[in-house]
């Protein structure tokens, strides 16, 4: 499980997480939603340690992760795939890939682990020596996804992956969700797409003036027009 | 056709050892967005360290010469350590004096060291220094020495980073250091390695130099600017583009001061730099890119 407790986060002055809890149970996927600037990725970015928090808790799986080094919360087993994908352009499809393991070095499981990516995702194996800056936004996001993978963690955070997809291609982004959650992957999923948050997550949480306003089952989130008005703005 | 074979030959070879000083610039470019001022004054004191080990402790040149690349990769270390680490957080232009710093610095404790004695240094050829004609052209043994050895280094730099663990890193780390940091790579770890791999280069570079010319403690900043301006012509942070850029100034050199005048080598590669850069701001094989913060 991870849990967030009481989490502060400041940029300088500009505080943007005021006092955030809420909770991850293992092999669950929990949507974190909210307007554009309400803080989704500086709380995935504290998660994985590129923003330390001023004060608050983290733990997973029973160990406090709050303010450790980004490579220590991997090793833990928390991965990001970043909003806007964050691919290594100049890079092909399989070298991206392989440094998703950048942390490990038990070699026949890195080996074992890729060719169950290029599995998971075929259009990736066809494009194994293309530069990964070639590929169209949906296959980066495999990239993104399968390079995150490679890292072996428990449990992902996803910032936004449907965002800037071609709209055909959105439900297969809900496949692979769920797919993964069904490998037994624990998911903290942000997004943007309601109708996505709703069809993969049980629970969601409303991040809102720095703090969690809201929380309940995901599915009724698409039927709730006061909730969808007041805290997402639409 | 003599003349002309001679030139582009010497040229080539000049060219060559500017491409290396420009690969250990974009190197540290690339991956820190730094150029690094000091990176002549780490060739020049790196030549001068060969120069310790081979001339005054008697080695063989085949072993000074990794010895020194050793060394210069360690000065890099260092620089990064001094200079860069503990301002990564501070304006361009704080870490850009702090590498000028480590430029003086150096240039003072090799004067110390090394000079005195006589402001020049020479180091033996390695082979003989005649001449010898293969058909038409004139090839003078020392220079293929060197463009060999420029090449050689080339190969092994550019296997490293294409192809090992580390030199992966390197490339991801310039590529996208917050996606690099995402999956766990140590991105000052890589910063470090990447100001000790260009300092090791340019180190590689000054003693396959030194039997060509002497060594004197003011060497750096002519070294620098040759490379700087071969890397800028390449497109500042593009790998082949520094060898290109390095080996056309080098050949335009040799040109301009076999054609027209001695006193046109200085200039002539600067002239090509402007008209390049007017034609192609970029440089040769950069693309642009928009940094991201
Ligand atoms: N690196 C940063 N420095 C300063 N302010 C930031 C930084 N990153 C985000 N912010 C600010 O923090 C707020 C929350 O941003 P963010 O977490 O990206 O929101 P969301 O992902 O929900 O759109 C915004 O007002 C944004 O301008
Ligand atoms: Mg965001």
């Amino acid at each position: 499980m991870l849990a967030i407790r009481h989490l502060k986060v400041a940029y300088g002055i500009t505080e943007v997480l005021r006092d955030v809890s809420f909770e991850v149970p293992q092999g669950r996927i929990v949507a974190l939603l909210g307007g554009n600037g309400s803080g989704k990725t500086t709380v995935l970015n504290t998660l994985t340690g590129l923003v330390k928090p001023v004060s608050g808790s983290i733990t997973f799986e029973g160990k406090e992760c709050a303010g450790l080094a980004p490579d220590a919360i991997v090793r833990a087993g928390i991965c990001q795939v970043p909003q806007g994908r964050e691919v290594w352009p100049g890079m092909t499809v399989h070298d991206n890939l392989e440094l998703g393991a950048a942390t490990r070095r038990d070699w026949p499981g890195i080996r074992s682990d890729l060719a169950e990516i290029y599995a998971m995702f075929p259009k990736l194996a066809d494009r194994k020596k293309r530069y990964a800056g070639s590929l169209s936004g949906g296959e980066q996001q495999m990239v993104a996804i399968g390079r995150a993978l490679m890292a072996r963690p428990r449990c992902l955070l996803m910032d936004e992956p449907s965002a800037g997809l071609a709209p055909a291609i959105v439900g297969d982004m809900v496949d692979t969700i769920l797919a993964l959650n069904r490998r037994g992957l624990t998911i903290l999923l942000v997004e943007q797409n309601i109708g996505v948050a709703a069809a993969v997550a049980e629970f969601a949480h409303i991040l809102q003036g720095g703090e969690i306003a809201f929380s309940g089952p995901a599915a009724g989130l698409v039927d709730n027009p006061a909730v969808l008005r007041s805290y997402l703005g639409r | 056709m003599l003349l002309l074979s001679y030139l582009l030959l010497s040229g080539v070879t000049t060219g060559a050892l500017y491409a290396l000083v420009a690969l250990g610039i974009v190197v540290v470019n690339k991956a820190t967005g730094v150029i690094n001022f000091a990176h002549g004054e780490l060739f020049m004191f790196s030549g001068f360290v060969a120069w310790s080990l081979h001339v005054g402790a008697g080695l063989a040149y085949p072993i000074a010469l990794p010895l020194a690349v050793a060394a210069g990769f360690a000065l890099g270390v260092a620089t990064d350590r001094i200079a860069f680490r503990p301002l990564m957080k501070a304006d361009v232009i704080s870490l850009v004096l702090a590498t000028v710093g480590i430029a003086f610095v150096l240039r003072g404790v090799a004067r110390v060291i090394w000079g005195g004695k006589a402001d020049y240094l020479a180091f033996p050829p390695i082979t003989s220094p005649e001449p010898v004609m293969l058909g038409e052209i004139m090839v003078i043994p020392q220079q293929l020495a060197v463009l060999g050895g420029a090449i050689v280094v080339m190969l092994i730099f550019a296997a490293f980073f294409r192809l090992t663990r580390a030199g992966k890193m390197m490339q991801a780390t310039a590529d996208n250091a917050k996606a690099a940091t995402l999956v766990g790579i140590r991105t000052e770890r890589i910063y470090t390695l990447s100001f000790g791999t260009g300092a090791a280069i340019a180190a590689a570079a000054a003693v396959l130099m030194a039997p060509l010319t002497l060594l004197y403690p003011d060497m750096g900043f002519a070294f620098f600017i040759k490379g700087f301006a071969a890397a800028v012509l390449g497109g500042l942070t593009s790998l082949p583009g520094a060898v290109l850029g390095g080996l056309t100034i080098g050949v335009i050199e040799a040109l301009a001061g076999g054609y027209i005048h001695s006193s046109f080598i200085e200039v002539s590669a600067f002239v090509v730099i402007m008209i390049v850069l007017i034609v192609r701001p970029t440089g040769l094989l950069g693309v642009s890119r928009v940094r991201r913060v």
